[in-house]
């Protein structure tokens, strides 16, 4: 159980951090919550949201499936970590 | 690193380029004057399996690799003079038959891909309304859920193939919250389909051999059976579309581009004025070592369009470089074309003209190429 807490922590700033190089360039890190709507925010496109998915893919080393790939599954940080987690 | 081709494929493109240039020329001029779309020659395409090259060998199809595909339909544009079936072609195989190869279900293929494949149906691909073209989303098409299936309303435009088509994709929105990721539904329909029908068809500057239409969907049911892919998994079966169609549409431009190329070497070779061929004087000779250029460069782009799209994640960038280059190459190439030719080149017995006619839609059809600029942009994260 401490394990799975740990991954997600990591799993949160990896993204967080990456999503702030990425989309967010000047954006106070603060601002990204975890609950803080990215596609339906608009932050994420569907090409940022790809390139998400790519990145994510390769440093965690699992695949996401095309009906993963949407609002229900990636639209927040939060959402993102559990999907991570339960691949692992 | 490997840029020559394997023995089979050119062998594919042999037998491809020697059919198209016995079969499929002949009477192109007429059939662009009359806008005539040959049910005839679209079988006669099927014969030699061109419609189903990327389908599985189970479904009727050739079961080609990408790359494969490309060198065959750049055989095709290269040997085929009539462009308007060349891009009906590409646009049945690239926009209907692969997307229902990707995301189809086994019903979905045992009942499609046959006739696909054999050329008893003609496949077209509808996502543009009236007032949603390169803002693709924006689409006023809904699909609402009703008793084991859903309820469709709206009306597309500008769809290739769609006044002979027998098969069509359609996209609708099922879930306007969610919007372009997860609000989007791509849906199978038959042509005989109660309230599904073909509306006005338009009249073009080139392609004239393709036709293009509207379709209307007026409180058309389909099944659950009906949906391709995933319930609001649209953008995904749009996406393999438009990476297939940008990737390997542009290897018929570039075969196009070869035969224009060698078209106007041969007249500049031979058209004498001045006391020498015209292709000594370097206004003219360096045109022409310009389309060598382009045409070098658009097919390496294409080939590698083509092999990412099944060795690597995504080939939405480089599909969207190809698609740019390609054609703006193409159009560059048919219009510097007419110019070697002089007053000939803007003669209709020449074709030249033709296929500069052609190529103007190629910078616009399948997203323009401020659009492709705009997605090579984000990703580079800008």
């Amino acid at each position: 159980m401490q394990r799975l807490m740990e991954l997600k922590e990591e799993m949160g700033a990896t993204v967080k951090d990456f999503i702030l190089r990425e989309f967010l360039p000047g954006e106070a890190p603060e601002n990204l919550t975890d609950d803080i709507p990215l596609i339906s925010g608009g932050i994420l496109d569907s090409i940022a949201t790809l390139k998400l998915v790519m990145f994510v893919e390769e440093r965690y080393g699992i695949t996401l499936e095309a009906h993963e790939v949407d609002r229900e599954h990636l639209d927040t940080v939060h959402d993102i970590v559990e999907l991570l987690a339960s691949k692992k | 690193m490997d840029f020559g081709l394997s023995e089979e494929q050119r062998l594919l493109r042999d037998n491809i380029v020697k059919f198209a240039r016995g079969v499929l020329c002949e009477g192109a001029g007429a059939r662009d004057r009359d806008q005539v779309f040959s049910r005839d020659l679209w079988r006669r395409c099927a014969e030699i399996g061109i419609q189903g090259l990327p389908a599985p060998a189970d479904y009727g199809g050739s079961g080609l690799d990408a790359l494969s595909c490309a060198v065959a339909l750049e055989a095709l544009g290269y040997g085929c003079s009539d462009g308007g079936l060349t891009f009906s072609l590409c646009a049945h195989i690239l926009a209907c038959v692969v997307p229902i190869t990707r995301h189809g279900s086994d019903e979905q293929k045992r009942r499609y891909l046959p006739g696909l494949c054999d050329g008893s149906f003609v496949g077209a691909h509808a996502i543009t309304e009236p007032g949603s073209g390169s803002d693709t989303f924006s689409m006023r098409t809904r699909a609402e859920r009703q008793n084991g299936g859903w309820r469709l309303n709206g009306t597309k435009t500008f769809i290739s193939n769609g006044p002979v088509a027998d098969v069509a994709i359609v996209f609708a929105v099922t879930d306007a919250a969610k919007g372009f990721q997860g609000g989007i539904t791509a849906f199978v329909i038959d042509r005989e389909t109660r309230g599904f029908s073909a509306g006005q068809k338009f009249e073009k500057m080139g392609l004239r051999s393709s036709p293009v239409g509207e379709l209307a969907l007026d409180d058309v049911f389909l099944p659950d059976t009906a949906v391709l892919g995933q319930v609001g998994g649209g953008s995904a079966v749009f996406a393999t579309a438009m990476d297939w169609e940008r990737s390997l549409l542009v290897a018929a431009h570039v075969g196009a581009m070869e035969r224009v190329m060698e078209t106007s070497i041969n007249y500049a070779r031979t058209r004498r004025q001045f006391g020498q061929s015209i292709g000594k004087f370097q206004a003219v000779a360096h045109k022409i070592a310009d389309m060598k250029v382009q045409l070098d460069a658009a097919r390496l782009l294409t080939w590698r369009a083509a092999w990412r799209l099944e060795n690597a994640r995504t080939a939405s960038m480089e599909a969207a470089i190809a698609k740019l280059f390609a054609s703006e190459a193409l159009l560059k190439t048919t219009l510097d074309a007419v110019q070697v030719h002089g007053g000939y080149g803007f003669m209709v017995e020449y074709e030249v003209e033709r296929a500069l006619r052609d190529a103007v839609g190629s910078t616009i059809y399948s997203g323009t190429s401020e659009m492709q600029r705009n997605i090579i942009a984000r990703w580079l994260g800008l």
